[in-house]
């Protein structure tokens, strides 16, 4: 054929740096729809998002290393640790969020406590878990060898979850009462009142499932990656940047901008070195709080 | 059915209820007049739970409903049909029907109340896939009186359900809710100065700057001077 072998190593690199981007851009798709979510839905921003992804994670490792729990393997996992999620979620916003509300300005009131949040759960991290990395072991181990093509199965499984969760998320969206509920409160919050949505139940819910996501996708990624106690600030970063780039409050949005900030990150990564991908991250943001305020799909003032 | 008793409602520093008495029989059609911005559509609000400041008494059935919240109050067979139509914009005809039986209470009667309103406006049952914020006025306005009807209220509470509609379409509204009323419902309704609702009414009240300045049947609300000249344009 007409390649040489230099051109056919470079297409090899091209396409894991692509896998890389793409198993990323999901799990940051997952993220970037529940702080979407809670934004649209609610109007409040939840700056302890971040240290909720560490949750999921330290909640694995705890099962799996302190309990050594092994029923279902990473499916029994989730099954533990996903209600767990939720319920710390709902327990959060009706404890913390809930009682603002009704004052003035509750909105920067929500964004100063959720902060206090996150540097709590930091310090909490550090104390029970120590400020060493832990990682999670994969899902899969083991490499899809296609030609001369290598994958890794765990990457394909993070891509394939993060995925699944999205349209599980999506799904329940649109056929479920509960979802069916978050989205008229999402269009319309006096006209979900006027039907008889009772609001304070939705708030709770649509706070304790982007939990959920963000802990999920903090169980995936902790097995690429590490968790520290500080892991948890990085993702609030790039889960903003996501939001920020797709559009507050638009799901849609949030989905393109995490695929494209996923493979930005990759390529950036394979170009540069990993150190320079936070700064791409950072000069696209600039870029699109410049250029585009609004985000990619958001509706703008 | 529904007693008000010594209302007063504030937004803020501003109080908008004076001491509103109204009462409204089983069955019956009320309609209070009234300029625009003189608490009509407050009172309204007020009893299902839409405002937040209110003193007095409001009793539905025998209960105490003041200071409850607007989803137990649908729950218990009010709903509020409101003049901006407060749809979901991005949702179907269906979708907004279907969340019109939200409530514990609609929830059973979901089916029979969706072929009842579609009976009521066949208009909708063309409409069913398309979203709510592509309808024109008239029709946004129909689904509203539509979804509202979902909830399987007893009582409805209509906030100037002719606003900004064409006579034939207005003749149209007014005509469902006298169908609606003659199986059974009861209608508390708003408008502004609209001499065909007066045919409707059981009983007439009229409110200015926050206050009952008048109460009395049709006859007598016909043969007031008063009345006559400022809203119904007689």
């Amino acid at each position: 054929m007409g390649f040489d072998e230099d051109t056919i190593l470079l297409l090899y690199e091209i396409t894991d740096v692509i896998i890389a981007g793409l198993s990323i851009g999901s799990v940051y798709a997952l993220m970037a729809v529940g702080m979407t979510l809670v934004y649209g839905v609610t109007k409040a921003f939840n700056f302890a998002y971040g240290d909720f992804f560490n949750m999921g994670g330290y909640f694995a490792w705890i099962l799996i290393f302190g309990l050594g729990f092994q029923f279902g393997g990473y499916l029994g996992v989730l099954v533990i640790v996903m209600p767990l999620m939720f319920a710390v979620g709902y327990g959060l916003e009706k404890l913390m969020v809930a009682p603002l509300r009704k004052r003035a300005d509750w909105e920067n009131k929500v964004m100063m406590l959720t902060l206090g949040l996150a540097l709590f759960l930091t310090s909490l991290y550090t104390v029970v878990f120590g400020a060493r990395m832990k990682s999670l072991p994969p899902i899969w181990d083991g490499v899809l060898e296609v030609g001369q093509l290598v994958f890794a199965y765990q990457d394909i499984m993070i891509f394939i979850m993060s995925l699944g969760g999205i349209l599980l998320f999506g799904w329940l969206l649109n056929n479920t009462r509960l979802g069916m509920a978050v989205r008229a409160v999402a269009q319309n919050p006096i006209g979900a009142k006027i039907v008889g949505i009772p609001q304070e139940r939705i708030f709770a819910a649509t706070f304790a499932i982007s939990t959920v996501m963000v802990g999920f996708g903090g169980i995936l990624l902790s097995q690429k990656w590490f968790i520290n106690p500080n892991s948890g600030s990085t993702i609030m970063v790039k889960a903003w940047v996501v939001t920020a780039f797709g559009g507050m409050g638009s799901i849609r949005g949030g989905l393109y901008a995490a695929f494209i900030i996923g493979m930005l990150e990759a390529f950036v990564g394979w170009m540069f070195g990993m150190s320079y991908s936070i700064i791409a991250l950072f000069i696209l943001l600039l870029a699109t709080l410049t250029l585009r305020p609004q985000g990619l799909m958001g509706k703008g003032e | 059915m529904l007693k008000v008793s010594n209302l007063n409602t504030y937004y803020g520093e501003s109080h908008v209820l004076r001491n509103v008495s109204v009462s409204v029989a089983q069955g019956e059609v009320v309609v209070m007049l009234g300029p625009n911005g003189h608490g009509k559509s407050t009172l309204l609000k007020s009893i299902c739970g839409l405002v937040d400041q209110t003193e007095g008494r409001i009793t539905y059935k025998d209960g105490d409903i003041n200071g409850l919240a607007t989803d137990k109050i649908v729950n218990l067979g009010i709903t509020y049909i409101a003049e901006n139509r407060e749809l979901f914009p991005h949702m179907t005809v269906l979708e907004n029907l279907k969340l019109g039986a939200y409530s514990k209470n609609a929830r059973a009667h979901e089916k029979e109340n969706l072929e009842w309103v579609f009976d009521l406006f066949p208009r909708l049952v063309d409409r069913k896939k398309q979203f709510a914020s592509t309808m024109s006025g008239g029709e946004a306005r129909m689904l509203a009186v539509a979804r509202g009807l979902m909830s399987n209220a007893d009582f409805l509470c209509v906030d100037e359900p002719s606003l900004g509609l064409q006579p034939s379409l207005r003749h149209e509204i007014f005509s469902i809710i006298r169908q609606i009323n003659n199986q059974g419902k009861t209608v508390l309704l708003v408008e502004q100065n609209i001499p065909q609702i007066a045919q409707l009414a059981d009983k007439i009240y009229v409110m200015e700057e926050g206050k009952i300045s008048f109460e009395g049947n049709k006859d007598e609300a016909l043969n007031n001077e008063h009345l006559k000249e400022v809203f119904l344009g007689m």
